[in-house]
C-alpha cells in the first residue's frame, strides 16, 4: 500500500524534503488542471504549480499532520493564485477598461428546454459554459468534480460548513446548465 | 425527505457517496416529486459529462523545473550550519505558547510595578486617555516580546511562528525589524531566512530595511534566499539597489540562476 499524502508531507516537514518528489508526481497534474480551469493560461498555470510546491517546501514546518494534505495544498494554491492575480493586476492596470467585450456575458434567464441534456452533449460547448461560470461557481465544480476533493476538505478550504458546500455545488450545476443551454440555443439559432 | 434536502444531497447522489438509507430516501422522494426528479436527472447527466472533458496536460518543462528547484533546495539545506550552543541554551524557554504568554505577562507586570515604584516623584492619577494609550502600548509590547522570544527558539518551526508574529508589529517597531534583519542574515535554517525576507515587505518603507536587504545579498550562501531578496528589492521598487544588482548580474562567482534573476530585476527597476 502506498504511503498517504499526509504521512509523506509529515516526513517532508520532518526534514526528508526528497519525499516532496512523490507528492509532486501525485498532484502536479490535478493542480495544473485546477489553475488552467481558473485562469485559462497554461504558462501561468505551470508557474503557479511550481510556486505551490516551492511554498510547500518553504513552509513545510507549518504543516500539521492532523490536517488534510490536500486541503492544505489547495489553500496554498489559492493563496498563490491570489498573489499572482494581484501582481498581474498591478502590471496590466488599465487594459481591462478597453477589453470589456472579452468578459463572459451573463447566462440567459430563459427557462431550459424540456429535453434532458444527458445525450449528445457537445463537450466543447460544455467547456465554454464552464469557462463562463462566475469564478466562485467554477472553482467549486473544479474542486469537487475534477480534483475529486472531499466535501469536508472543500469546506475547510472555503471556510464554510459541509452542507453549504453541497448546496453551492448544486447551485453551480444549475448555473452551468443555464449557460450551457443558452449557448446551445445560440448555436442552433 | 424534502425538496430542500434533495438540493443538499444531490452532489453526494451524483458522486455515489450516499449511504444505503440516504440513497433510498433520496430515490423515494425523487420518484414521487416530478420537479426534483427531472432536475436531478438533467444536472446528473451534466455532472457525468464534466468527467468527459479532456484534461489539460502540463509541458515536460514543469517536471524538470521542479526537480531542479528541489535539488537546489536540498543543497541549500545541506550547506546550512548546525544549531549553535546559544540556541541550545535558549531552548530552555518553554515551548507551550500558554507558558510563554504567562511568563511574558508576569515579566511585564513586574516591569510595570518596578517602574511605578522607582519613578521620580508622584504624579496625579493618569487620565482615561493616557490609561488607554498605556494599555495599547502594553499590548503592542506583548506582541513584540512574543515575536522576539519566538525568534530565539531552537526549533525552526517556532522561529517561523516568530516571523509570523512579526507581521503584527507596527512597521515603526525597530526592535522587531532588527530581529528580522538578524534572522534574515544569521538564521541557520533556509526556510526561516526566506520567511524573514517575506516579512520584511512590511518594513519596506524604512531606509534601514532597504540598505540591509542590499547588503545581505552577498552574505547569503543560498541561491533561494538571494532570489527572494532580489524579489523584495523589486517589490520595494528600490532603485538604489540597481548598482548592486548590476554587480551581481556580472559576477561569475554567483549562481547562474541568481545572476539571471538579477538581470531581470535590473530591467524592472530601470
Amino acid at each position: 500500500m502506498s504511503t498517504s499524502d499526509n504521512a509523506l508531507m509529515a516526513e517532508v516537514s520532518g526534514g526528508q524534503v526528497g519525499k516532496m518528489a512523490v507528492l509532486f508526481e501525485r498532484h502536479h497534474r490535478p493542480l495544473f488542471r485546477y489553475f488552467v480551469s481558473m485562469n485559462h493560461n497554461r504558462e501561468l498555470s505551470e508557474d503557479l504549480v511550481q510556486d505551490v510546491f516551492f511554498r510547500m517546501l518553504r513552509y513545510r514546518s507549518s504543516y500539521d499532520p492532523k490536517q488534510s494534505f490536500t486541503a492544505w495544498m489547495y489553500q496554498i494554491a489559492r493563496n498563490a493564485s491570489v498573489d499572482q492575480a494581484q501582481k498581474r493586476k498591478a502590471e496590466v492596470v488599465g487594459i481591462d477598461e478597453f477589453d470589456g467585450q472579452r468578459r463572459p456575458e451573463p447566462a440567459s434567464q430563459a427557462p431550459g428546454p424540456e429535453e434532458t441534456a444527458a445525450k449528445g452533449q457537445d463537450l466543447a460547448l460544455l467547456r465554454r459554459a464552464l469557462d463562463r461560470l462566475p469564478e466562485d461557481k467554477r472553482e467549486i465544480l473544479v474542486l469537487s468534480r475534477f480534483q475529486n476533493l472531499k466535501y469536508e476538505d472543500i469546506a475547510a478550504l472555503l471556510g464554510c460548513e459541509v452542507g453549504t458546500v453541497k448546496v453551492r455545488v448544486f447551485r453551480a450545476m444549475r448555473a452551468l446548465e443555464q449557460i450551457y443551454l443558452a449557448l446551445r440555443k445560440e448555436k442552433t439559432a | 425527505m424534502t425538496c430542500e434536502d434533495v438540493k443538499v444531497l444531490s452532489a453526494d447522489y451524483w458522486s455515489h457517496t450516499l449511504d444505503e438509507a440516504q440513497e433510498l430516501a433520496f430515490e423515494t422522494h425523487t420518484a414521487s416529486c416530478e420537479v426534483c426528479r427531472a432536475e436531478v436527472e438533467r444536472l446528473g447527466a451534466l455532472w457525468r459529462s464534466l468527467a468527459l472533458l479532456p484534461a489539460e496536460e502540463p509541458s515536460p518543462n514543469l517536471r524538470s523545473r521542479f526537480y531542479e528547484t528541489l535539488a537546489a533546495y536540498r543543497q541549500g539545506l545541506e550547506s546550512a550550519p548546525k544549531p549553535r550552543l546559544r540556541e541550545k541554551i535558549l531552548a530552555l524557554w518553554p515551548k507551550q505558547p500558554a507558558w510563554q504568554m504567562a511568563i511574558s505577562f508576569a515579566l511585564l507586570a513586574i516591569g510595570v510595578g518596578l517602574g511605578y515604584e522607582i519613578r521620580p516623584g508622584k504624579t496625579a492619577e493618569p487620565a482615561a486617555d493616557s490609561e488607554l494609550s498605556q494599555l495599547r502600548g502594553e499590548v503592542s509590547s506583548m506582541r513584540q516580546m512574543v515575536a522576539l522570544s519566538l525568534l530565539q527558539q531552537q526549533s525552526a518551526g517556532e522561529r517561523l511562528r516568530g516571523v509570523t508574529y512579526a507581521y503584527q508589529a507596527p512597521p515603526s517597531d525597530t526592535e522587531v525589524l532588527s530581529a528580522l534583519l538578524t534572522t534574515m542574515n544569521q538564521d541557520p535554517n533556509v526556510n526561516v531566512r526566506l520567511a524573514a525576507v517575506d516579512a520584511l515587505h512590511r518594513f519596506g518603507s524604512s531606509p534601514v530595511t532597504r540598505a540591509a536587504v542590499v547588503q545581505s545579498i552577498r552574505k547569503q550562501d543560498n541561491p533561494l534566499v538571494q532570489i527572494a531578496l532580489i524579489d523584495l528589492m523589486v517589490d520595494l521598487k528600490d532603485e538604489e539597489a540597481a548598482p548592486e544588482l548590476a554587480k551581481l548580474a556580472g559576477d561569475e562567482k554567483i549562481d547562474s540562476a541568481v545572476r539571471q534573476h538579477a538581470k531581470w530585476a535590473l530591467g524592472r527597476l530601470q
